[in-house]
């Protein structure tokens, strides 16, 4: 059996697992990241993509909103790549209680946050989709993440400074040495193949999956998995992000986000053993839109181009199964103090905007375990793509020849990386995905740098088969590339093919009416009916 | 202007409709919203391909066995006798534009996909099936299968590998090859975002042929049989075919690709002049928007350029497809067709349109939704009264799943020659 050894082993490829990786590897501290599917597969990748300023916690939770204005403005400097400062507005519909305005306001004092009162009329100019009846506005610095992107450069980094990365590889088990882990059995989905990999010391960074990753250790830990649903319109309708000024809820907030727009975000508490197969019900499709519809009126008109879901992870603390001591914040739990299983740290709870500060927490407990006086630097050392801050008119000019569109999407996705993935060869810069402006170059470049096994990782990656057709016929382009520029057979490039339509049409049939119904019954035709890829495994057998 | 027949959409069903109508010489006008599914398809008529997930080699045995079983099917209304007899008057009417379609006789065939996978058929154009590759199919030694740089659409390194795991390529050496166009002028076109018809329209200049059969007779090397996505051409692809074949001295072998279909647009521009030459009137570009109706018989017929101006006929076809095209239209909970608003077939719960997988063994409910018509292809209104001047053919029809049972162009043949026919003897024995 193949094993590995190192430091510090990371369970878990989301915003949190990764951050903790870099904060390692910057520190110098030898660690290996382990993820079951791909980095940002699960609830990183499943929520709406806003860079919070804190308003919408600021007047519950005011430690919450704190945190996230201050990671807003050093994201906004460390990956300004993956980041769009849109600014974000708060509206009071006719229907609401015009007295949550000035709590906002007032609350987002205390946090730090720069708010202000604004006119209905600067609003709508603001916003000019924005339903005009509303009673009062307020301007927040929100903007929009790319959660992908954003993982994707932690992985980079620490890749680039050498640390292991080890995606689609499940850990089956803890292994112990007395109170003390030494290390994880895990099996290598790509390869089929078993490995040990050997650690004093382990984070579980695996999220709502923790809960399983303790239990193979012996620990009980106990998540409430709680579900939010989203539904991504095939337009961007809104420029800047639209908060409905109201106490947190259902359907109350539309980000923009690259080409589309997104409607969030339900909650539903779900049982635990449901979290790997999570469906949108169609009473959240109904609520999410008709809610949405009262912040831009346009979103009645435009097609809905898929529904997804996330489930964020509730902890308690203590093991016990009341409510009572399920914890909303950041979670950072020393199993030694906690089970004394020594070497053990679980890292859960938080959200998307804090994974940083999250990451700093936990290595900095890692450091000490380890006697690593090292600082944390990464609020200070910029990400793969955000080194060096340049404007867009510039990257065109330095890429002349290219079409404007081509270098404005790849500069946009990966900022100064651009230099390593357009170049004035033809073939290079010739468009695979025409909806999100997706080159050969491109995925040539993801393939072999950004850790992609397949095409659905590939679209974490790029964009492809992200917009209005969903990959209709940028999959099959995409599928042949994996044989020309990765490790892969044509006949494992035709699974991946029919494996990436499969994935997408989850996101597709919750929506599955008007234009999108149309689409898909295309995109059936031609991977059914023209190339019969139905039929491919009966081929085999 | 009053006209004997006006059909409304220009699809196989509308074309091989309109087709027979002129024929029989009744003033016919063919309103078209757009570019038909024929652009999009295989360009093959597949006629029954599979049944209960099973590949079929005797399409007329499972016709009769289909009709035996379900009442419903558009197959069932037509009756065997009526298929055999459109599927000869289409085959002639596309031979008199100089576009030959090839069968097995009572035999399915197989065309190779872009994948490589064999998918049954019953009509297939030269370049994709004959006597002659029917007979050196089987003692294939050597397959060169070729793309050409820039194109995107197609991966012989794919196609290859799935077609050797096939049986019938057991002894066969199959190879991929990317060849570089030597015609490939500065146009302006992005030189590697090529799709087919950019290529056709090479192999559409006459001096490019002989060069860039020179260049596949080198990468066909040993080879036999060279294959090769389909953009030979959308004009004189007769004259490129065997120009290719007699220069090259190789089997040269077509495979359908992505859209657009260069193989389908052959059929539709076949189908297109021949309604032409019969006299037939075609209205591009415009869509049909409402109908008047009274006492169960459609007076006229509204289109979207002309909202004011009534179109009249005696009698009506209606052959606008399914959901894809715009013959059926479904909202956030519920589903119409748009011109006639007359009785669907469907189910009313929108999770019952799909199912779980993309690939499921039963496909999808909503393929196989559509409009209620009795047995002479007369349809239903909301209070079930029969239309009596209006009838249905092709995808707009209820019961059958088209790429389930692999019979798409089959039923739009057959029931756009069906409704034709019901007219012509309406009218005719009327006057």
């Amino acid at each position: 059996m193949k094993t590995l050894e190192a430091e510090v082993i990371v369970i878990g490829g989301g915003a949190t697992g990764c951050g903790v990786l870099r904060d390692c590897t910057l520190r110098g501290i030898d660690a290996i990241l382990i993820e079951k599917n791909d980095i940002a597969s699960g609830t990183t990748g499943r929520n709406h993509g806003l860079l919070h300023s804190g308003a919408r916690y600021a007047v519950r939770d005011l430690e919450s909103a704190t945190e996230c204005i201050k990671e807003n403005r050093i994201l906004k400097k460390i990956a300004w790549h993956c980041i769009e400062p849109t600014g974000g507005l708060f509206i009071t519909l006719p229907e609401d209680d015009p007295n949550y305005h000035n709590r906002l306001l007032e609350a987002c004092k205390f946090a730090g946050i720069d708010a202000k009162e604004i006119s209905v009329k600067k609003a709508l100019s603001i916003e000019p989709n924005c339903n005009p009846n509303i009673l009062s506005a307020v301007w927040v610095p929100d903007g929009t993440i790319d959660p992908f992107r954003l993982t994707s450069a932690n992985i980079l980094d620490s890749i680039e400074r050498g640390s292991k990365v080890c995606t689609h590889t499940e850990v089956e088990r803890i292994m112990l040495k007395q109170n003390q882990v030494i290390g994880v059995q895990c099996y290598d989905k790509t390869a089929g193949e078993y490995l040990e990999i050997y650690a004093p010391i382990i984070v579980n960074a695996s999220g709502v999956w923790g809960q399983h990753i303790c239990k193979t250790a012996g620990i009980e830990l106990k998540m409430f998995p709680s579900k939010g649903s989203m539904v991504i319109i095939d337009y961007r309708i809104n420029n800047v992000v639209v908060n409905r000024c109201r106490v947190p809820s259902d359907g109350d907030i539309i980000v923009p986000g690259d080409t589309v727009s997104l409607i969030g975000t339900t909650s539903r508490k779900i049982p635990y053993d449901t979290i790997d197969e999570l469906v949108v019900d169609d009473d959240e499709i109904d609520v999410l839109l008709s809610d949405g519809e009262k912040l831009i009126p346009n979103v009645s008109r435009a097609r809905v181009l898929r529904a997804y879901c996330g489930v964020r992870p509730l902890i308690a603390v203590s093991g016990e199964m009341d409510g009572r001591d399920i914890s909303r914040g950041v979670v950072l739990i020393d199993h030694k103090e906690r089970d004394n299983v020594q070497g053990l740290i679980t890292i859960a709870g938080g959200k998307l905007m804090t994974y940083r500060l999250m990451a700093e927490m936990t290595t900095d407990l890692i450091a000490k375990k380890l006697g690593n006086s090292k600082r944390c630097l990464t609020h200070k050392i910029p990400l793969p793509g955000s080194e060096k801050r340049v404007g867009y008119t510039k990257k065109i000019k330095y890429f002349s020849g290219i079409p404007n569109s081509v270098v404005g999407s790849t500069h946009y996705r990966h900022g100064e990386r651009v230099h390593n993935i357009l170049s004035l060869k033809k073939r290079n810069y010739g468009l695979l995905c025409e909806c999100e402006m997706v080159t050969l170059g491109e995925v040539e470049y993801a393939i072999k740098n950004l850790k992609v096994n397949d095409i659905v990782d590939l679209r974490r990656r790029t964009r492809i088969g992200m917009g209005p057709c969903q990959g209709e016929l940028c999959a099959y382009r995409a599928a042949g590339l994996f044989t020309e520029f990765g490790d892969f057979t044509p006949d494992e490039s035709t699974k991946l093919l029919r494996d990436f339509l499969e994935e997408r049409f989850k996101g597709v049939k919750p929506v599955l009416w008007g234009d999108g119904l149309r689409e898909f019954e295309f995109t059936y035709w031609i991977y059914q009916g023209l190339f019969g890829l139905g039929l491919v495994e009966d081929n085999n057998t | 202007m009053r006209y004997d027949c006006i059909i409304i959409g220009a699809g196989v069903a509308g074309l091989t409709a309109g087709i027979r109508c002129a024929k029989e010489g009744l003033h016919t006008a063919i309103i078209s919203s757009g570019m038909s599914a024929l652009h999009f398809s295989s360009g093959s008529i597949d006629l029954l391909g599979y049944r209960d997930n099973t590949v079929v080699y005797k399409p007329f045995e499972a016709i009769d066995q289909l009709t035996g079983t379900i009442a419903q099917h558009p197959y069932t209304k037509c009756g065997k006798p009526l298929i055999i007899e459109a599927l000869l008057f289409f085959k002639q009417e596309c031979e008199l534009q100089g576009l030959f379609l090839f069968d097995n006789g009572n035999l399915n065939h197989f065309h190779v996909t872009t994948l490589g996978t064999l998918k049954p058929t019953y009509f297939s154009q030269r370049s994709v099936f004959n006597e002659e590759v029917y007979s050196r199919f089987k003692a294939m030694k050597k397959i060169v299968i070729i793309n050409f740089e820039g194109y995107r659409d197609f991966h012989p390194q794919l196609a290859a590998a799935q077609l050797s795991k096939h049986a019938l390529f057991a002894n066969c050496d199959i190879v991929a090859k990317q060849i570089e166009m030597p015609q490939l002028q500065d146009d302006g076109k992005h030189p590697h975002e090529f799709r087919s018809v950019d290529i056709a329209r090479i192999f559409e200049k006459e001096d490019n042929i002989e060069k860039i059969a020179d260049v596949i007779r080198l990468a066909a090397d040993d080879a036999d049989f060279v294959v090769m996505p389909a953009v030979m051409g959308i004009t004189n692809f007769n004259q490129i075919h065997n120009k290719l074949q007699s220069r090259t001295r190789l089997l040269v072998y077509e495979v359908p690709t992505l859209p657009p279909s260069i193989l389908g647009m052959r059929i539709d521009n076949a189908l297109k002049s021949r309604f032409a030459e019969l006299g037939g009137v075609y209205i591009a570009g415009d869509k049909v928007v409402r109908a008047d109706i009274t006492d169960d018989v459609v007076n006229a017929i509204y289109t979207n350029s002309h909202p004011e101006n009534p179109m009249e006929a005696q009698c009506y076809i209606l052959s606008t497809g399914s959901f894809f095209s715009g013959g059926l239209v479904s909202e956030f909970n519920n589903m119409y067709e748009p011109i006639f608003k007359l009785k669907l077939h469907h189910e009313p719960e929108r999770n019952k349109w799909y199912n779980q997988n993309f690939f499921h063994s039963d496909s999808h409910g909503f393929l196989q939704y559509g409009v209620l018509t009795d047995e002479s292809l007369h349809p239903y209104d909301s209070n079930n009264n029969i239309i009596q001047n209006l009838y249905c053919s092709g995808a707009i029809m209820a019961h059958y799943n088209p790429i389930k049972e692999g019979c798409g162009s089959g039923v739009a043949i057959s029931t756009g020659y069906k409704a034709a026919g019901q007219i012509v003897n309406l009218l005719k024995h009327m006057s």
